[in-house]
């Protein structure tokens, strides 16, 4: 072996990681009768030492409790939402023997759906006082360019601000713009807290159950409460809820 | 006494695509540090890693029904995902992004950009050492660095990190070599290689 064969052996050599038991031989024999090729296995050997130092002290390295958080509540959302794309099928084949019974209901759930939002829409524009725990732009807000201006009730949801921070944006633009969704101004979900003064947030898309929407003191159907709506929920670094608006 | 059954990362995919959320945060706690840190060691920027990590497991959530084991590990697949969120994350933030230099292949980073502020004193030495030897990672041009990171930080094998890179297999070698010996300079140009500059030469020995 000479020393342009050992070059090519030479990282394998210093990572221990060389299969051939007869090449590494050769290699480490080559290392004993030349100088120059003994430096260069122990330049590479303190160069992996120096490296494996600073891998071992980033061992405990991981990224921070809000991103798990953040991820948990992904998985939690797709989870509900895959559940209920394979539920509807299902529905649909017992429909073919109780077809007139389906469109009938389904007709019936159109209908309520209409005048619930019909009531929703008229309760809410009467009920000015409830405008004082609506939490108004700030809950959003970030400090410097990474605020979200205003978002009013019943704001298309398509219609998002473009200077809301790329990561925020993503995660609340959970449909395609052209399916214009409308949606809630965001309410507090802890009273008095000033949203502004952390860090960073995140809006991640859930469903809940219909009576989340009295938590916050919307009307609820005592027929649909337990039905699911849609809400983007605002986390704080530390992964707890802030904040909910509610989709439709 | 019979150790407990560890399922494999292929076992753990399949029940987290069929909705088991611990399945889902087993797989995410095996591989959490991996992504976060390979993103980390590329971006130098804590920010950046972050969501690396949460794009590349949103992404594993939602196309996680695409991945091949076949055809890559897991570990490999994810360390892909994670290096194309890292170039796509850093070409967006260039202008904020420090001490990644693509041009300066065969040049000296200044001294000064690998000497700490601090006082040097205050630091434990090998602490020390250790900034300095993330500080000349992050100053090498990408390509270099991506291999150091996966075979050397990470130690994926090199078919591995051929896989993950999405490039031939002596490439990375070469890239490695190549990688090694601008590491090595920009060392022992903050003064902490102490293991002699060598230049291949043929050998009658």
């Amino acid at each position: 072996m000479n020393c342009h064969d050992f070059e090519k052996l030479a990282l394998a050599l210093a990572r221990n990681s060389l299969p051939d038991a007869t090449a590494r031989d050769q290699g480490l024999i080559h290392t004993e009768v030349c100088n120059h090729c003994a430096a260069r296995l122990a330049q590479e050997r303190a160069l992996l030492a120096r490296v494996r130092a600073v891998a071992a002290e980033m061992a405990g390295e991981e990224p921070p409790a809000r991103v798990d958080a953040l991820l948990v509540a992904a998985f939690r959302a797709q989870t509900v939402a895959t559940a209920s794309s394979i539920v509807i099928p299902a529905r649909s084949r017992v429909g073919r023997r109780f077809s007139w019974k389906l469109a009938a209901v389904a007709a019936g759930i159109l209908i309520l759906i209409s005048v619930m939002a019909i009531i929703w829409k008229s309760t809410n524009s009467r009920m000015p006082q409830r405008e004082d725990r609506v939490v108004a732009p700030t809950p959003l807000n970030t400090p410097g360019p990474r605020a979200e201006p205003p978002v009013g009730r019943d704001q298309v949801a398509g219609e998002r601000p473009k200077n809301l921070p790329k990561r925020v944006r993503r995660h609340a633009s959970v449909k395609s713009p052209d399916e214009a969704e409308v949606v809630t101004q965001f309410f507090s979900l802890r009273e008095g807290e000033d949203l502004t003064t952390l860090d960073s947030l995140q809006v991640v898309r859930v469903e809940l159950p219909g009576s989340a929407l009295g938590e916050v003191g919307l009307p609820v159907d005592p027929e649909t409460m337990n039905e699911p709506v849609k809400a983007d929920v605002v986390l704080g670094q530390d992964g707890l809820a802030r904040a909910i608006r509610f989709v439709r | 006494m019979t150790k407990p059954m560890v399922p494999s990362d292929a076992e753990l995919l399949r029940s987290m695509l069929a909705g088991d959320e611990r399945s889902f945060t087993a797989l995410y706690g095996r591989y959490k540090g991996l992504v976060y840190r390979f993103a980390l060691l590329m971006s130098g920027q804590a920010s950046i890693a972050e969501e690396v990590t949460q794009e590349v497991f949103l992404a594993l959530l939602r196309n996680g029904g695409r991945y091949d084991p076949q055809r890559a590990s897991l570990k490999a697949y994810l360390c892909g995902a994670a290096r194309n969120q890292v170039l796509l994350l850093m070409k967006r933030e260039r202008p904020y992004v420090q001490l990644v230099d693509e041009s300066d292949e065969g040049q000296e980073v200044p001294i000064a950009q690998l000497i700490s502020d601090d006082d040097p004193l205050g630091d434990c030495a090998r602490n020390e050492a250790n900034r300095l030897v993330r500080q000349a990672v992050l100053a090498l041009p990408a390509r270099y660095r991506e291999v150091i990171v996966l075979c050397d930080f990470q130690e994926l094998s090199y078919a591995e990190a051929a896989l993950a890179l999405d490039c031939p297999l002596g490439t990375v070698n070469s890239r490695l070599h190549r990688g090694h010996a601008l590491l090595s300079k920009k060392l022992r140009a903050a003064g902490l290689d102490p293991a002699p500059d060598t230049e291949v030469m043929r050998c009658f020995a």
